[in-house]
């Protein structure tokens, strides 16, 4: 407890705890992990901060000495110890999961009126179409050629989707489509799959739907970039 | 399992999103007690009521950050003697009312251009209501304990009631003005010590703030919200309650508005633009450098109540 209370008085503390932060925000940089919790946008502006708090930290440290300061408040330990813990384990979202209990609003970009051509096409693309044509016999026979994580919303069947994101994982909505799984095949919430195929029109609670046909399946890993802009 | 591996990934987005801003306030109201030698501005703003929340709510062009970047600006305000009402007038009104944010608006709605005036209009009259609310609870059950302290500090003698000062001389008249301590500028070296220390402090109330936030988002599934979406009471409430929970910046919220703009009514839409930056989880833990728990509650309280209002309004006007 003494040696405890000997820390909270230490000169170094707030240098420590700052320049702790500050690698925290410069290894989420680094180590791409940000890749997974944050709109691009963001990426330099969190990488900035790290190396400023860093280099505060470290000169303070420098500065310090062997001072004794004011007991500093127990929250500080407890922030560096939600640092470390950051650092020790790093972000395993389950995209199924977060995406589930939330409705697909996918923004519509405002000044996009054109589309790829269908084989071109990613995930996204496909879902904001649809939404601006739904008539699904205009897309009938189209070529696919999409990736996407498994979906698996209670009591509808799974879909392939993706995640946007504007700001942070918070605000991440989901695009999905509905996909007419191989019999064989047996995907599992999560897994990430790029399929090549072609639009279909099946009917789903009485109402003709496109549904995407694969014709040939792959199980791929996360790709780097999972979150779309 | 899964379900805490989503919110340890959501707590980290929100935290690691938010900590550059948070950065930004604190290395501006650093710079501004450096530069500014303390209250030879901040004794020229207007004491006036009605006047001192609208410069307050103006100050936000000079800052163009989100609500979790401003509250270390307002309590560097309210520390240095500024009127109660420029204070609270900034931190509520600046979020919204600063360059970025109306920008952000401007791009995702180009098409409602009733909300690019409606959301800045609002935004300020909620903050002028605010000021004037709080300005009518004493300073000493208002203010967070060590924030009055600093504030004494700076205010002549004369204008603290008599039963509130610990010391002073009975009888002496009010006409000598207290000059402030020393006005000379901090040398560097304390200057980013006590800066480290108060962002080490608001970063400790930041985290806590989202982890409430993520917590509650991973576990409140956000379909039951927007369900409501087309009632024209209910769907305001709903939008209000996503505000307080999802703790998004106020610069991006806009972008996360027009994901459901088409499902709810417009009312619902404009009271998640305007509480979101008033009143969040993430915010709460920041407000208690500010204000007593007290003052907190009923911040959130006529915020929330005036954000209904608003919103039931403009659905009677659109609907």
């Amino acid at each position: 407890m003494r040696s405890l209370r000997h820390l909270r008085r230490a000169a170094v503390l707030p240098p420590l705890v700052l320049t702790l932060w500050g690698w925290v925000l410069v290894w989420s940089s680094l180590s791409s992990r940000l890749d997974l919790l944050l709109n691009a946008a963001f990426h330099p502006v969190v990488a900035v901060a790290g190396v400023v708090l860093m280099l505060v930290g470290l000169i303070q440290l420098r500065l310090a000495g062997r001072r004794r300061l004011p007991v500093a408040p127990l929250g500080w330990l407890l922030s560096a110890a939600v640092a470390l813990l950051i650092l020790l384990l790093p972000p395993r979202p389950s995209f199924s999961d977060l995406a589930a209990s939330r409705p697909d609003s996918l923004p519509a970009a405002p000044s996009l009126s054109f589309f790829l051509p269908p084989e071109q096409r990613t995930l996204t693309e496909w879902v904001r179409l649809l939404r601006s044509q739904p008539d699904p016999e205009l897309h009938a026979g189209d070529p696919v050629r999409i990736s996407g994580f498994v979906l698996d919303r209670p009591g509808e069947p799974l879909q392939l989707a993706r995640l946007t994101v504007r700001c942070c994982l918070a605000d991440a909505t989901p695009a999905g489509l509905p996909v007419d799984w191989p019999a064989e095949a047996n995907p599992q919430a999560d897994q990430w799959f790029s399929i090549e195929g072609t639009m279909i029109v099946q009917e789903r609670n009485g109402v003709p739907v496109s549904v995407v046909k694969p014709t040939q399946m792959t199980l791929i890993p996360r790709p780097e970039r999972p979150l779309e802009p | 399992m899964t379900r805490l591996a989503t919110a340890w990934a959501i707590f980290q987005g929100l935290l690691i999103e938010a900590l550059p801003f948070l950065m930004l306030g604190v290395t501006i109201a650093g710079l501004a007690r450096w530069l500014v030698p303390q209250s030879a501005w901040v004794r020229r703003l207007p004491r006036n009521p009605l006047l001192a929340p609208i410069v307050g709510a103006l100050l936000g062009f000079a800052l163009p950050a989100c609500e979790c970047g401003n509250v270390p600006v307002a309590r560097r305000l309210l520390a240095s003697g500024a009127p109660l009402g420029t204070g609270f007038g900034f931190l509520f009104a600046a979020p919204v009312l600063n360059p970025i944010v109306l920008a952000s608006t401007w791009a995702a709605f180009p098409d409602k251009t009733w909300l690019l005036w409606a959301r800045p209009a609002g935004a300020f009259v909620i903050a002028l209501a605010l000021s004037a609310l709080l300005g009518m609870i004493p300073e000493s059950r208002l203010l967070q304990g060590a924030l009055l302290e600093e504030r004494r500090l700076s205010q002549p003698l004369s204008s603290i009631g008599l039963l509130e000062r610990r010391t002073g001389l009975v009888g002496a008249g009010p006409a000598k003005p207290a000059m402030p301590a020393q006005s000379t500028a901090l040398l560097p070296r304390e200057l980013l010590s006590h800066s480290t220390r108060e962002f080490l402090s608001l970063l400790t109330l930041l985290v806590l703030g989202s982890a409430l936030a993520a917590v509650v988002q991973t576990w409140l599934p956000r379909s039951w919200l927007l369900a409501l979406g087309s009632a024209p009471t209910l769907s305001v409430l709903a939008l209000m309650l996503l505000a307080l929970v999802v703790s998004v910046c106020s610069s991006v919220d806009a972008f996360l508005a027009l994901g459901f703009a088409a499902q709810v009514t417009p009312g619902a839409l404009l009271a998640f633009l305007l509480l979101g930056p008033v009143v969040d989880l993430k915010l709460a833990g920041l407000f208690t450098v500010l204000l007593t728990p007290r003052a907190i509650a009923i911040t959130a309280l006529s915020a929330s109540l005036m954000v209904l209002l608003i919103g039931q309004w403009v659905n009677l006007i659109q609907l």
